[in-house]
């Protein structure tokens, strides 16, 4: 057992520790242990990953057979490091946020199990990514699965919980069901359970191809499957939150991968559907993100947006590659797989903010906020980070992955057909719309929620959260800026040249000339200009109220117009006036109502034509003995006539 | 970093920051003509900054960090962002500068921060400003990523510079599709310094303002900043029309002579571009707000043309 193999091993040594030890001892303590070693498992998969990715050094472990014909292997390629290294950037913030923060659960005993689940959570995490074939794959998928839900059911007394948690866990089972068909579909072709090349034609993979496509873009969040999302996270702990957007999501978007790279021959058509999937995740996840005034639901509408952009990356690598453009094609799959990467640091590193927040004033909606920068400076700087990431200003890392892919949409003009030109013309101006939105959606989140005056008593009294919450958010937040600047030296490390801007000159020569400027002003003799405070203008007003201030919804409210075919606003008036002739006005209400489009058209739907079906089969449940007999002889008699005529 | 980067570095940036005022008074002063008015000196917009520089500073006292912040980080995403559009000559420059799409977002940065600043006072104005400035920019953006990717698909690079290194050489247009572009070029460049139909930056009025709603509680030398960064902003917008239209004169070499034509000849442009601006910003009225979509879907047209005669002729 080399080195390599014996970091593995420590980190999952470590991470079962973690799990166990607080079901043993019930501490403070314990739960600080537990949470120490899922850190110290984390340094130790940096330094694995890191090595593998450097070396492209393949280690090998020995297959554990607990069932016959069936091992259970763990596997460690190029891709899967990458992943790794994901999941090791991203723990290290959470567990020490954790510390903390799991102290706020509102029993001893749910404080256990939230660090008992934490830490098996991560560890499945880790074992899928690990796995080497479908059937550790799938027994670690569904650990992580039921694990992940009972994080999200950890508050499970809320009426709005139980439904987040049922609604979880029936998207998280059809999940499950389409990647076992996909699963089986191949394991029928090629007769075994490993991941290995697939050099079959493309129309044998069809119904694999679509299954999993189905399965894992179900896990990931993506358009027309992602309203598990907005329910899932709101509910379960902020940290968890953070794992779950963070590293849940990329673990599918994993899965995917694994397939569709060791597929020999795929189609083009893949790649056009992938493409279409992620641009209609990317826009409508923003774009219903714009509505949410619930802080945890705009993030987790955020990180449907954000998966889009990166099945968008990955739908441009299956075109290039087929069309022939291999430079294109790898600028493309490495910007995808690096915004999955920073997608992870920032979005952990947002959620993780709003939990702070959430604990602060107690309430998510951030129309009850504002102010808070006066209050919680630290968490104000740490959140401005987050939102500067993902808004994609340079030089922090979410501006690098978008590069990467505005840089593979410019040059494909190498492309021969005319018609998927066109397609990339479409999705680029999707993709451009897309990253604008961002950026003014958090414009929205930030302003509303930490500038100008307090709305409500809760935001006026929040205090700042204690250091370790701070140290934990500053992990990830110092990770977006260095693996920003440093994106070329990183991505060279690994062996990819891509030719893209140098952050690390353009960080510092944007910071050198602010400085420039303000050093500029200082000693040209304006630094003597006289100060002064004074109210803000409002119009004769003396005193400034926080209901001057636009609320968020306000803030919406341009781009709601301009979307409306979208948001389809629904306006309900009631009105009561003073006289008969209904002049004079006197009262009334007005009701903006945002219909739930997919639930309504699609999801609703579904669910009634199985109740409809279940209810027929529940008929020939009747209890009676005498029934069931029948019912075994009717099958046995069909059986035998088929055997007979058809076999 | 060679030496002949670091000359462009001043002599670029020098010379953008010293001309931009310049336009921002041209353009007045044409639409005082047009108006029949005498309009303000043509180095008034010099005198106003400077004006501005020795004025106290006001700050609400709800206001945080964010306010005091965004002038310099304004100005400084516009200068490094004039290092992206060679006017003096082309230099050789390191690390990718001149990328498009760095280059828009480094627009992107000032417009970030300058919204939030508007939304820092709580005012209602400032709001008001922030919430249409993010929501219309964003339904410009398809346009502007568009018309850098038609200019992209029909020069075959990413760069600025290697761009008009192509186009520098010829008198016309490279191609004639670059003239459609210019087009787009031009909403963008009305859309993107608030000028009429989108925005009205000569008054204060809540109906039309967008630009001057956000920075109404800026004063003083940081209000100075700001006006600066808007008029560099305004200026390279403006070099890159002009560099894509009418490219002749530009210096792709190190030379003294070389400099001073293209300084020259960029005056004299840049002077005819910015008349055009003030007499179409006096030949049409304000449009409403939610009707400027449409106006966006124009340029988003013209570039989206450009780029589909690229692919199928």
């Amino acid at each position: 057992m080399s080195l390599l193999e014996a970091l593995v091993y420590g980190a999952i040594i470590a991470l079962i520790f973690g799990t166990i030890l607080p079901l043993l001892y019930r501490s403070k303590n314990t739960r600080k242990a537990s949470f120490s070693l899922s850190f110290f498992s984390s340094i130790l998969l940096l330094a694995f990953a890191g090595t593998v990715l450097y070396t492209g050094k393949e280690p090998t472990f020995p297959a554990f057979g607990f069932l016959p014909g069936l091992n259970f292997t763990m596997a460690a390629d190029r891709l899967s490091a990458g992943f790794i290294l994901l999941i090791a950037a991203v723990v290290p913030g959470v567990s020490i946020y954790s510390i903390e923060y799991v102290e706020y659960a509102k029993s001893e005993a749910r404080k256990d199990i939230q660090t008992v689940l934490t830490n098996l959570f991560i560890l499945a995490m880790l074992m899928v990514v690990l796995a080497g074939n479908m059937v550790g794959f799938l027994i670690f998928w569904e650990i992580m699965s039921l694990s992940s839900l009972m994080l999200v059911l950890h508050d499970y007394s809320s009426e709005e919980n139980k439904k987040a948690g049922i609604f979880y866990f029936i998207m998280t089972s059809l999940s499950t069901a389409f990647l076992f068909m996909g699963f089986i579909s191949l394991f029928r072709l090629t007769g075994s359970a490993e991941f290995g090349h697939l050099d079959y034609a493309a129309s044998i993979l069809t119904l694999p191809f679509l299954c999993l496509f189905i399965g894992f873009g179900i896990k990931a969040g993506l358009v027309p499957f992602h309203k598990w999302l907005p329910y899932a996270h709101p509910a379960a702990p902020s940290s968890v939150s953070a794992l779950m957007s963070g590293v849940m999501l990329k673990v599918a978007i994993y899965g995917f991968l694994r397939f569709l790279l060791s597929v020999s021959a795929p189609e083009i058509w893949w790649g056009v559907l992938i493409l279409i999937g992620g641009s209609l995740s990317a826009i409508l996840g923003v774009i219903y993100a714009f509505r949410e005034s619930d802080i945890k639901k705009l993030l987790a509408y955020s990180s449907i947006e954000n998966v889009g952009i990166i099945f968008t990356g990955i739908g441009l690598y299956l075109i290039f590659k087929l069309e022939g453009l291999e430079g294109l094609a790898m600028l493309s799959l490495v910007g995808a797989s690096f915004h999955a990467f920073n997608h992870a640091l920032f979005k952990s590193l947002l959620f993780l903010c709003a939990g702070s927040i959430v604990h602060a004033t107690g309430t998510r909606s951030i129309e009850a906020l504002g102010g808070l920068i006066k209050r919680m400076p630290r968490t104000a700087a740490l959140f401005l980070i987050g939102s500067v990431s993902i808004a994609g200003l340079p030089p922090a890392n979410g501006f690098v992955s978008e590069l990467m892919l505005f840089q593979a949409y410019f040059y494909s003009s190498a492309l021969q057909d005319p018609l998927l030109k066109v397609l990339l013309i479409i999705t680029l101006s999707v993709f451009a719309l897309t990253s604008a939105l961002v950026a003014a959606l958090f414009v929205k989140l930030f302003g509303i929620t930490f500038l100008a005056l307090p709305r409500t008593k809760c935001a006026k009294e929040a205090i700042e959260v204690p250091q370790p919450m701070l140290s934990g958010e500053a992990i990830p937040a110092a990770l977006c800026i260095l693996s920003g600047l440093f994106s070329n030296r990183i991505l060279a490390l690994f062996g990819f040249d891509f030719g893209i801007p140098d952050m690390l000159v353009i960080g510092l020569l944007l910071v050198g000339v602010c400085g420039f400027v303000w050093l500029g002003v200082r000693n040209t003799g304006f630094s003597k200009t006289p100060r002064r405070s004074k109210e803000t203008w409002g119009c004769g007003i003396l005193a400034q109220h926080p209901t001057m201030e636009y609320s968020s919804i306000g803030f919406s409210e341009p781009l709601i117009a301009i979307f409306k075919k979208i948001y389809r606003p629904e306006i309900s008036s009631t009105r009561t006036y003073s006289d008969t002739k209904e002049c004079i006005f006197k009262d009334g209400t007005t009701k903006i109502h945002f219909p739930k489009f997919f639930e309504k058209y699609l999801y609703l739907p579904v669910a009634h034509t199985v109740n409809v079906i279940s209810f027929q089969v529940s008929r020939m449940q009747n209890g009676k003995l005498g029934t069931y007999v029948f019912y075994v002889f009717i099958a046995v008699l069909t059986l035998m006539t088929f055997t007979r005529y058809f076999a | 970093m060679n030496a002949s980067f670091l000359l462009f570095t001043l002599l670029n940036t020098g010379f953008i920051l010293l001309v931009s005022p310049f336009f921002m008074s041209l353009i007045k002063k044409v639409k005082a003509y047009v108006q029949g008015r005498k309009g303000p000196k043509l180095l008034q917009s010099y005198f106003d900054l400077r004006k501005l520089m020795q004025k106290e500073v006001v700050y609400s006292p709800n206001s945080s960090i964010i306010m005091r912040i965004t002038p310099y980080l304004n100005l400084g995403a516009l200068l490094l962002a004039t290092l992206f559009v060679p006017v003096v000559f082309i230099p050789n420059a390191p690390a990718g500068i001149g990328n498009v799409i760095v280059f828009l977002y480094l627009l992107v940065i000032e417009r970030f921060f300058t919204s939030l600043s508007g939304l820092d006072s709580g005012s209602a104005f400032g709001g008001m400003g922030s919430s249409r400035l993010m929501s219309l920019s964003a339904v410009i953006e398809p346009t502007m990523i568009i018309a850098f990717a038609a200019l992209a698909y029909v020069l075959k690079t990413v760069n600025f510079h290697e761009m008009f290194a192509i186009t520098a050489g010829s008198t016309i247009p490279e191609s004639p599709t670059l003239s459609l572009i210019s087009i787009s070029l031009f909403i963008i460049i009305i859309v993107e310094t608030g000028r009429i139909p989108v925005d009205n930056p000569a008054t204060h009025l809540e109906l039309t303002m967008i630009n001057e709603a956000m920075i109404l509680e800026q004063s003083g030398k940081n209000l100075a900043l700001i006006e600066l960064a808007h008029a560099i902003k305004q200026t390279i917008l403006m070099a890159i029309l002009i560099n894509t239209l009418a490219p002749f004169g530009l210096a792709t070499e190190l030379t003294f002579t070389g400099i001073v034509i293209s300084c020259f000849y960029f005056l004299v442009k840049a002077s005819l571009l910015a008349g055009l601006i003030g007499l179409f910003e006096s030949s049409i009225a304000k449009m409403r707000l939610f009707r400027l979509p449409g106006f966006y879907m124009m340029a988003f047209f013209f570039s989206a043309l450009t780029i589909l005669m690229e692919v199928f002729i």
